[in-house]
């Protein structure tokens, strides 16, 4: 599924420009980074991929499809070929770390034992089975993050959105959770991921686009920060 | 199968996490339901009865003692009037004959009256007490006619009664539906409002509208259900023993009251079936709502 974006400005209300006349194409298999201050307009460029919002002007397609034009039953569907990571996790506090795993796939009428055994690869992949069975305030900033991101891919989706998943973490578990979103973009699934981290975005050399005030100001292949 | 055993388990959470809300909504619609069912019966007997005495309502037109009339054209003219369903021509040696049949071993007393005094009469039914009135109008305009009688004082009675109960029914039916709506409508909302993270979690991972919305339809269909379950337990319960003791009491009404078990069973599934059906209803249209609300993209 390639991403283009077209001409997409998204405007909140009353007057807020968070996304200027933006235009970009992502392959399938890219690993993109989105770099820009806060409030730059990151989270609103990957909240209209994963079509939470919808652009005031110009065309967010997916897969060549008009993300506006996509009919109301048909988003579900959608949604499970996109593993999200959002900025604030979003996990179920009611739910265990295995509990917020499984029901993904329980929304697709996955078998129980098919969960199981999914859910245990997937908890593994990012090293927290021995905490499983805890509630997502018991664990720390880094541990929610990455039972978000075994979460996203508990549904082995196609394209892979983390907003700002090394946001809070310190630089060694910022580290380990980058070789997790790698070994995810290995396996052909293409990652688009913001971040304000330099010292990430350069150690790994992948294609940057930058945005500032809503508009995109660089799109460079192999950039820095 | 597999999503059916989900559901199921979801709504079975839903349920015992707001235990507490859902008995104040079970027993309330429980209460509702009952008082429309009792209602619904109380007037439907009354109007069961006055079809009973209705069916037996006459009235006696004596005509002249002159024998120059012309019996057979006067009753086709009385059986012409608006209100009359069915005339019968009674002879004074049919009354009297009658008469005596009535009296038994007090017959002879008769006898003393020398010749038959009874006139020509007709037995005249009608439909319903109301039209007893104005039946009893024109017959009285009719020279033919000497003497009027009727006893329809207690039907009219018991019909203003039935006529005011079917009004209260029909009162109190739309108070309990609306009061049961009411309360499954706030159940439902407060599940779906303290569940709301969630659910917009939910549908942002690829749950489909469906299967977030059916454990709460589910579970306001259930507590309305279970409700009207419990208003039937309570009718059955209070009604064949109030019927009893009416019967009991006033022999005169034994055939007239609904008392068959079979009728009264019936209405109960009736009333169960209504019950779910407006709790399914109330939560579905609170439901729709707040999932529309929440998943509306921005
Ligand atoms: N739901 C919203 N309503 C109003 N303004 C918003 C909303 N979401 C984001 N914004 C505004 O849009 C701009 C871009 O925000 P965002 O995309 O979150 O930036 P970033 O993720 O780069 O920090 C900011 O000015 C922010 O205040
Ligand atoms: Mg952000």
């Amino acid at each position: 599924m390639n991403i283009n974006f077209s001409g997409v400005t998204k405007i909140f209300d009353p007057d807020i420009v968070a996304l200027s006349n933006v235009s970009f194409n992502i392959e399938q298999g890219e690993f993109v980074y989105i770099i820009g201050q806060t409030g730059s307009g990151k989270s609103t460029l990957l909240r209209l991929i994963t079509r939470e919002l919808l652009p005031t002007s110009g065309v967010a397609a997916v897969g060549g499809f008009d993300l506006r034009r996509m009919r109301k039953s048909d988003v579900p569907y959608y949604r499970r070929d996109v593993g999200l990571v959002a900025q604030d996790f979003k996990l179920i506090p009611s739910l265990t770390v295995y509990e917020n795993i499984a029901f993904v796939m329980e929304a697709m009428s996955v078998p129980k034992k098919i969960v199981a055994e999914r859910a245990h690869d997937v908890i593994n992949q990012v090293g927290l089975w021995r905490r499983k069975n805890m509630k997502p305030s018991q664990l720390s900033g880094g541990e929610q993050q990455r039972v978000a991101i075994a979460r996203a891919l508990a549904n082995s989706p196609s394209l892979f959105i983390a907003d700002e998943p090394t946001g809070n973490l310190d630089f060694h578990t910022a580290a380990e959770v980058m070789k997790i979103l790698f070994a995810i973009n290995a396996s052909g699934v293409t990652v688009v991921m913001s971040t304000h981290n330099q010292a990430i975005v350069n150690s790994s050399r992948q294609r940057v686009i930058e945005l500032e005030s809503g508009r995109l100001i660089r799109d460079e292949k192999g950039g820095t920060y | 199968m597999t999503a059916l055993k989900y559901i199921l388990r979801d709504t079975w959470r839903l349920i015992v996490n707001h235990w507490v809300l859902g008995l104040l909504t079970l027993i309330t619609a429980g209460v509702m339901l009952w008082i429309l069912g009792i209602t619904t019966l109380f007037s439907l007997n009354l109007e069961h009865l006055l079809s009973r005495l209705e069916s037996e309502l006459a009235v006696q037109a004596y005509l002249h003692k002159d024998s120059t009339l012309d019996i057979e054209e006067i009753a086709q003219r009385i059986q012409d009037l608006e209100y009359v369903y069915s005339i019968k021509i009674y002879s004074p040696s049919d009354s009297l004959a009658k008469l005596q049949e009535k009296m038994g071993s007090q017959s002879r007393a008769l006898d003393i009256l020398g010749d038959n005094p009874i006139p020509y009469n007709f037995e005249i039914h009608v439909r319903r007490a109301e039209d007893i009135d104005p039946l009893v109008d024109s017959l009285k305009a009719m020279p033919e006619v000497e003497d009027v009688v009727y006893a329809g004082m207690v039907v009219k009675r018991i019909s203003a009664l039935s006529r005011i109960s079917s009004r209260v029914a029909v009162i109190m039916f739309v108070l309990a539906v609306i009061i049961t709506a009411l309360v499954v409508y706030n159940t439902i909302h407060i599940s779906l409002y303290s569940r709301r993270e969630e659910i917009a979690i939910m549908y942002l991972v690829g749950a489909t509208r469906a299967y977030i919305a059916t454990p709460f339809v589910l579970e306001g269909t259930l507590l309305a259900l279970i409700g009207a379950i419990i208003a039937a337990g309570g009718i059955v319960g209070a009604y064949f023993p109030g019927m009893d003791m009416i019967q009991a009491n006033m022999p005169l009404l034994k055939s007239s009251l609904l008392t068959d078990k079979a009728i009264i069973w019936r209405f109960c599934g009736l009333l169960a079936g209504f019950g779910a059906t407006l709790g399914w209803v109330c939560s579905y249209l609170v439901v729709s709502r707040f999932i529309n609300s929440i998943t509306r993209p921005e």
